[in-house]
């Protein structure tokens, strides 16, 4: 009835769809990077697409801190607990950005790895991390608490699996051309797993919890 | 017990529906019209004589200024310096020459509120700067308007005459008596709580005192009620206003101060909020001038309001040159560049000092809010 007077959305509420842009985003910046390295596109075809998502997603970093400055400013509500988080959250989001950029420098320099023997689990690894972004994106709009453990512990298995590959990687005596490349991928493809679960895992944490996820936390 | 960590992104839903807001709105403004009344009511009944406490015999016009600051200070609001001066007019009580002045003091009065609320920051060096400098463009704009405006009001009168001619324009010739549609609706509230306390038996300097002080505490109270109402009801638009003119300079931001102060009923509440954004550094002083500017404008919309309630023109006259005068401040101190630098270079260069050396800050807020205008009384008086 009032909505001309009140305006289209909570402050809060605004500042909430632009993270979830930023989430979106930042899956469509990890498949695009990662199928210039494992898919064979031309790196310099989605080159331009790549670098101006990544700048969207630091401009609304930006913004939504900015924002959150003036929500806090205006609002008298106690809302300073989800305003830290968010603040705390832009961060993750943008680092999914970085890696993803990563990524993509690396399948400018090493243009024949989509021959590699080690492809084929990078795929299956970065497929299932591409829908657990999605997933991300989702838990974002909906706060589901025992989805967001389990996206957690998904995650988790990304992480031993990436782990347990840079290992053996590591310890292998084989002369594999590729074996820096590999460890490399597999290193951003789990620092972007653990970005995720940091913004996922503030569905059931507390805001001084943040980026300490650890399974044996008393969390559950 | 221990509360239970506050998890997850979910945001609480709104206390209290918009419609029921809206409604005490109307409420909180009714009782604010009614106030006004009663205060013109207790005005009369002293007398001219009697009508004055810190408002009265005062002689100079530098010394209603000082007047006009110090009451502001003391009551850390313009817009119960503004009301009360309104309705002294209003009830014939004070005269508009002597009203202007004290009207201009309210102005420099009220910005002593956000120079406190930038002291908040005082232990952080950089964004004490930037707090402090936003918070005194305010004053320093204020002190220049009113050094140049006050003036050429005592030799040419413009404002008076102006608004004099706009207030007969309003009342469309009427003259002597300005009948304001919504007075009538007012006097009901007005003559129920007279009649109230003469059934008590209260009659002369009594019954004028207890009207005098339930005025008051009604006005404070109706403000500060219908700021907070709609701070609470505007929020989201107030937020949205901020973000579209964080990184805007110019009439944008005059608007948005303009209107959020309109909406709050307070320059203190807007120039307050400018205070923390500034500090953060998402606010620059130069898009934030503006804004200020803006909320000076805005804020004479309470002095507009309160004459409404008001027996004769002389109300609204004495509204109008609130209006007139912060309109004449902006285009003196905005269009042209050179006289835009004055007041934000000057805020710059106090808030480096005051950065630099806290005692600054004392001896500003001092010099500024307290010798000033005591030394106005003193020495004009």
């Amino acid at each position: 009835m009032f909505h001309w007077l009140l305006g289209d959305k909570q402050g809060l509420a605004r500042i909430f769809q632009h993270f979830g842009q930023m989430l979106e985003d930042g899956r469509h910046i990890f498949d695009a990077a990662s199928n210039a390295l494992l898919g064979g596109t031309d790196p310099e075809t989605i080159r331009d697409d790549l670098y101006a998502t990544d700048r969207r997603i630091n401009g609304v970093e930006q913004k939504i801190r900015r924002e959150l400055v003036v929500h806090l400013a205006v609002s008298e509500r106690t809302e300073f607990s989800v305003c830290l988080k968010l603040m705390s959250l832009v961060k993750d989001a943008e680092r999914i950005g970085d890696y993803a950029k990563n990524i993509f420098d690396l399948g400018v320099a090493v243009p024949g790895f989509n021959a590699d023997p080690a492809r084929e689990d990078l795929i299956q690894v970065k497929d299932q991390v591409s829908r657990l972004l999605a997933k991300m994106r989702n838990l974002h709009e909906s706060q589901d608490e025992e989805l967001a453990r389990a996206f957690c512990e998904q995650g988790e298995s990304v992480l031993r699996h990436c782990d347990e590959k840079v290992d053996s990687l590591l310890r292998s005596t084989d002369n594999d051309s590729h074996a820096v490349t590999s460890a490399l991928m597999y290193r951003y493809i789990k620092r972007v797993m653990a970005h995720s679960m940091n913004i996922v895992s503030s569905i059931f944490m507390s805001v001084d919890k943040l980026d300490y996820f650890d399974e044996s936390q008393e969390t559950r | 017990m221990p509360s239970a960590p506050v998890t997850g992104l979910n945001m609480p839903p709104p206390r209290v529906p918009a419609w029921a807001r809206i409604i005490l709105l109307f409420g909180l403004l009714y009782g604010f019209l009614v106030a006004i009344g009663l205060m013109s009511s207790a005005f009369k009944i002293l007398g001219a004589g009697h009508a004055d406490g810190l408002f009265s015999g005062v002689a100079s016009p530098f010394a209603a200024l000082a007047v006009g600051i110090l009451g502001t200070v003391l009551v850390q609001s313009s817009s119960v310096t503004t009301a009360t001066i309104v309705a002294l007019c209003g009830s014939g009580q004070l005269d508009i020459a002597t009203a202007v002045p004290m009207i201009m003091g309210a102005n420099i009065g009220t910005t002593v509120t956000n120079t406190l609320v930038s002291i908040g920051s005082v232990r952080r060096s950089a964004e004490f700067r930037r707090a402090f400098a936003c918070a005194t463009v305010h004053d320093i704009f204020n002190y220049c308007a009113v050094a140049i405006l006050l003036p050429l009001e005592i030799y040419t009168g413009y404002m008076r005459r102006g608004a004099t001619e706009l207030t007969e324009l309003f009342a469309m010739g009427g003259g002597i008596k300005y009948e304001s549609p919504i007075k009538h609706v007012v006097k009901a509230g007005t003559k129920a709580i007279k009649s109230g306390l003469e059934s008590l038996n209260l009659e002369g300097g009594f019954l004028a005192t207890a009207l005098l002080l339930i005025a008051l505490a009604m006005i404070f109270l109706c403000l500060n009620y219908i700021t907070k109402n709609m701070r609470a009801l505007l929020a989201s638009r107030i937020e949205a206003g901020l973000n579209s003119v964080l990184n805007r300079s110019g009439l944008i931001g005059m608007l948005a101060g303009v209107a959020i102060t309109v909406s709050v009923q307070s320059s203190s509440i807007t120039t307050s909020l400018l205070v923390p954004l500034c500090a953060a550094g998402i606010l620059t002083l130069q898009n934030a001038y503006p804004i200020t500017l803006g909320a000076n404008i805005g804020t004479t919309v309470t002095a507009l309001l309160a004459s409404m309630a008001t027996d004769t023109s002389l109300g609204l006259t004495i509204a109008l040159v609130h209006l007139i005068f912060n309109l004449s401040g902006t285009l003196l101190f905005y269009p042209i560049r050179a006289l835009r630098q004055i007041p934000i270079r000057g805020a710059r260069r106090l808030a480096i000092l005051a950065t630099q050396n806290k005692l600054w800050l004392l001896i500003y807020v001092f010099i500024a809010f307290i010798l000033m205008p005591g030394l106005g009384i003193l020495l004009f008086d």
